[in-house]
């Protein structure tokens, strides 16, 4: 078996079956799987923020511009948009007890990854996202399970 | 930035943070009531993606205090103390047995509280060289992966910052060490600011 293909943060990787592809160290940042199940091709996307500022060029760090991307990818990949399902996971509140505006960035990106993926017609099948906790997920892309392991406690599936 | 620049950069970031870190060392010792010398020192100047390899990868559990600078100067900052550290200074500083997986109240406090004394006695060290006044929020504290930690401030500065310099200190007693890693994440205006009056010319 391959080492999993590792997504850094503001990065895209598209792959198919057996391959995996993991995210490290998911804190406030959150990680969209998308997953064709029947071609078993899947990519993953990490994001940093929800919104991109006008006129930006690194779309991939956002949730609006990056979803859209990882689609495009997915589907020249050779998946087909009507089979495709979501995952999300991340989008933790790290730090509770900051005097800064967008301490919960975690939230907003889950909201803002739900709401593109819900405009796109593609079901969020399962997810693992807010809390207090950082999470690292790989993705598993002959079965489509994100394996899902945190700091202190053991692994679990979703 | 070129090689050339980079250790002129370099030079002086090990200027301040040899001070920083001395400052540090004495600050700790008398918390910890023990005798405590900065031991090494080394710095780097690194774009962000970067950052959680040099603190020795994302998956690593660590505790981060972190917090950010008032006024015109606009820079995160972040000290972070790799597992064993971390236990270590609880060890010192606080009763009864430590699990960082569920740290108490009292732990959680203590760890924001020896973060802040860390994190500030660096920044006098660069307040010093720039004479500018540096003052931090008050900070806040998380013991998590390294990646998850950093998650924060690179989504609160990640727009305006793509240098990070940091620095790495081991400080050791006579029957203990630990290391702590000082990380200045500047805006471009305060990299500027901080570079040029430091002596670095572009």
């Amino acid at each position: 078996m391959n080492e999993p293909k590792v997504v850094g943060i503001g990065q895209i990787v598209v792959s198919r079956a057996p391959e995996q592809i993991c995210c490290l160290g998911l804190g406030s940042c959150v990680a969209v799987f998308l997953y064709d199940p029947e071609a078993k091709i899947g990519g993953v996307l990490h994001i940093l923020l929800p919104k991109a500022p006008p006129h930006c060029q690194a779309q991939d760090k956002y949730a609006d511009t990056g979803i859209i991307k990882l689609l495009q990818l997915v589907l020249a990949r050779g998946a087909r948009k009507e089979r495709l399902v979501a995952k999300l996971v991340g989008g933790a509140q790290m730090f509770q007890n900051l005097n800064i505006s967008i301490c919960d960035i975690g939230a907003d990106n889950c909201h803002q990854a739900k709401k593109i993926l819900r405009d796109m017609g593609i079901r969020t099948i399962a997810e693992d996202i807010e809390g207090k906790r950082g999470r690292s997920a790989t993705f598993h892309l002959d079965s489509g399970k994100v394996a899902i392991t945190t700091a202190f406690s053991g692994e679990h599936t979703i | 930035m070129s090689e050339e620049e980079k250790g002129r950069v370099l030079e002086i970031i090990r200027e301040f943070a040899n001070i920083g870190a001395g400052n540090a060392a004495t600050a700790l010792a008398s918390i910890l009531n023990t005798e405590l010398v900065n031991e090494v020192t080394s710095c780097n100047i690194l774009p962000i993606s970067r950052v959680a390899g040099w603190l020795g990868g994302e998956n690593q559990i660590v505790a981060g205090v972190y917090t950010q600078l008032c006024g015109d100067l606009k820079s995160g900052v972040l000290v972070v103390f790799p597992k064993d550290s971390a236990e270590e200074l609880l060890k010192h500083m606080t009763p009864g047995p430590i699990d960082l997986g569920q740290i108490t109240r009292l732990q959680s406090s203590a760890l924001r509280e020896v973060g802040n004394i860390c994190l500030c006695w660096y920044l006098v060290a660069v307040s010093r060289m720039i004479e500018t006044d540096l003052i931090p929020a008050p900070p806040d504290a998380a013991v998590d992966m390294l990646g998850a930690v950093l998650d924060l401030p690179l989504a609160t500065l990640g727009a305006h910052v793509d240098t990070v310099i940091a620095v790495h200190t081991y400080f050791k007693g006579v029957d203990r060490r630990f290391e702590g890693y000082f990380l200045l994440l500047p805006e471009e205006q305060m990299l500027k600011e901080v570079l040029e009056k430091m002596g670095a010319k572009f």
